[in-house]
């Protein structure tokens, strides 16, 4: 029985080597499953271990958010896996998960990826007057300040 | 109870101030800076501004092959860079099905061991030099020097280690190292009764720290709180013990825990953690078997299956994570690490609210934040 397959929106479920890639569920879900989906993890006494975002514009045109929940005592970790379009932004879960505050943050100065209802989105590790649009782990990314040079390595 | 230092609820009625703790001020252990507001001495709120040490540490490694990004996660946290160093290997090898040989499994432990404890040590002498005692920075300095010196012999580093390689270790440790790291845990046994004495029992330390600095239970859930932070609040949960690694299944050794959650029962849970930690390191030494300390045949290409993995090893502050995100190349896609001092500094505004400006300095010594890991 699956925690989450009451819940329209999740796409998908799909079991895990846990010896093999440390986690035990993988998710796939849409933008409106991501609240319930986040309040049911919160209800069944998981935390939010990890949030972070893979920018894969390149290839499937999309940003794909990743949500990493866990129970404390013999770890059960689901990931959880929400792509959405780069011109979208995403609920924030900052209302559930405090810890998310400063993850939805930190995704935001990395990936330029929006929150809605965020308390306070703004940038957590660059610093405050960082160039607007500049976004240090995007592929695409250019250094603001060495811009023009031949190199043209990314970091 | 209602405390001495309940929050005003009319804060606006009064005059309040905000104050810049840091960056530069010597108990944030680096470059972090508190936004304080403040009514009197009392904090009624507080603003972590953080990044002050971003490296981009995962920026490099999408620029480079695994192999190459292998000094990197010691300078993450360079209190403790041997466990980050040797948990990025095991994090490779479990993704390629590297076998890694018994005794470079035990060397490994006794290493990561070693660094535990001198990294609380280390949390030890800076704690308590925040709290105003500068006597037992001098010892404990002294005892993390004879570690430092042990490691150093075999590692050829003493902060930012890259001892660790995929399949085993850079280089085997002689009967030197072992009969040196014997000497050092039957040393240091007869230390912690001085430290007992002069720290714990201290009536000024337990002034400062008792009652102070409370981790509500929700907090848990809410931040994912980790390491001595979560054992200090009841709850016995190790990565070593809850998703065991490398050969940690096979020693015997207790989750030290206590109730109270503040800053003295966090100190208690560090100093018996090390007396675990030593007692580890005792069963590794007497077990240590001969036989190559490296894989003998491990891939010049290190290239995981497209896919995604996590590996998580209990860093001396907490849950260390690392998720990879493989494309089938030489090069990571994605590599995020989870420090456990990002999720404990986040509970700093919830933590820190309603008490006195001098207790924030107890608090933050007392989670053991490591800045550079907070801000990768």
């Amino acid at each position: 029985m699956s925690l989450l397959a009451n819940i329209d929106g999740v796409r998908e479920t799909t079991d895990i080597d846990h010896s093999a890639q440390g986690f035990h569920h993988l998710h796939v879900i849409t933008l409106d499953a991501l609240v319930p989906v986040t309040q049911t993890f919160f209800d069944n006494g998981f935390y939010l271990e990890m949030m972070t975002c893979q920018d894969r514009r390149e290839a499937d045109g999309i940003f794909r958010l990743v949500y990493q929940f866990c129970t404390m005592s013999t770890p059960q970790r689901h990931l959880v896996h929400l792509d959405i379009d780069p011109t979208t932004s995403a609920p924030s879960i900052a209302h559930i998960f405090p810890a998310s505050d400063w993850l939805e943050r930190e995704v935001f100065d990395m990936y330029g990826v929006g929150f809605d209802n965020h308390p306070d989105l703004k940038r957590i590790l660059m610093p405050e007057a960082y160039p607007d649009g500049a976004h240090p782990l995007l592929k695409d990314f250019v250094d603001p300040e060495s811009k023009g040079e031949a190199d043209g390595q990314s970091v | 109870m209602a405390s001495r230092f309940d929050v005003v609820q009319d804060a606006e009625s009064r005059d309040t101030y905000y104050l810049n703790m840091g960056p530069q001020h010597p108990s944030t252990h680096g470059v972090l800076r508190l936004k304080l507001h403040l009514d009197g001495e009392t904090i009624l709120s507080v603003d972590p501004v953080i990044g002050y040490g971003h490296r981009a540490h995962e920026k490099m490694a999408e620029n480079r092959d695994y192999l190459q990004f292998l000094p990197n996660p010691s300078r993450v946290d360079y209190i403790s860079g041997m466990i980050y160093n040797i948990g990025y290997c095991q994090a490779i090898e479990r993704a390629m099905g590297i076998e890694v040989p018994e005794r470079a499994e035990y060397i490994r432990v006794i290493a990561n061991e070693l660094n535990r404890i001198s990294s609380h040590l280390l949390w030890l002498g800076t704690f308590l030099l925040d709290l105003g005692a500068f006597t037992p920075f001098l010892y404990a300095f002294d005892d993390r020097e004879k570690i430092l010196d042990i490691l150093d012999r075999v590692t050829g580093s003493r902060l930012t280690y890259c001892y660790g390689r995929f399949g085993g270790v850079t280089l085997d440790v002689d009967d030197l190292f072992l009969q040196q790291t014997a000497e050092f845990c039957t040393h240091f046994k007869t230390r912690f009764a001085l430290y007992e004495e002069l720290v714990i029992d201290n009536v000024i330390f337990q002034e400062r720290t008792v009652g102070v600095g409370v981790f509500e239970p929700d907090l848990i859930q809410k931040y994912g709180v980790s390491g001595p932070c979560l054992r200090a609040m009841g709850q016995a949960n190790d990565v070593r013990k809850d998703e065991p690694y490398g050969i940690y299944d096979r020693f015997d050794f207790d989750i030290p825990t206590q109730m109270a959650g503040d800053c003295f029962v966090r100190s208690l849970v560090r100093m018996d953690e090390m007396r675990q930690s030593v007692r580890i390191v005792e069963q590794a030494v007497k077990d240590i078997p001969d036989g190559p300390f490296i894989a003998p045949k491990v891939p010049k290409r290190i290239r995981p299956a497209e896919g995604e993995y996590h590996f998580c090893v209990e860093s001396a502050r907490g849950n260390f994570g690392i998720y990879i995100v493989s494309d089938g190349s030489d090069i990571p896609f994605r590599l995020k690490m989870r420090t456990p001092s990002f999720a404990n500094m986040a509970t700093m505004p919830d933590v820190m609210k309603g008490t006195l400006l001098s207790d924030a300095v107890a608090i933050l010594g007392s989670i053991d934040i490591v800045v550079p890991e907070i801000d990768r």
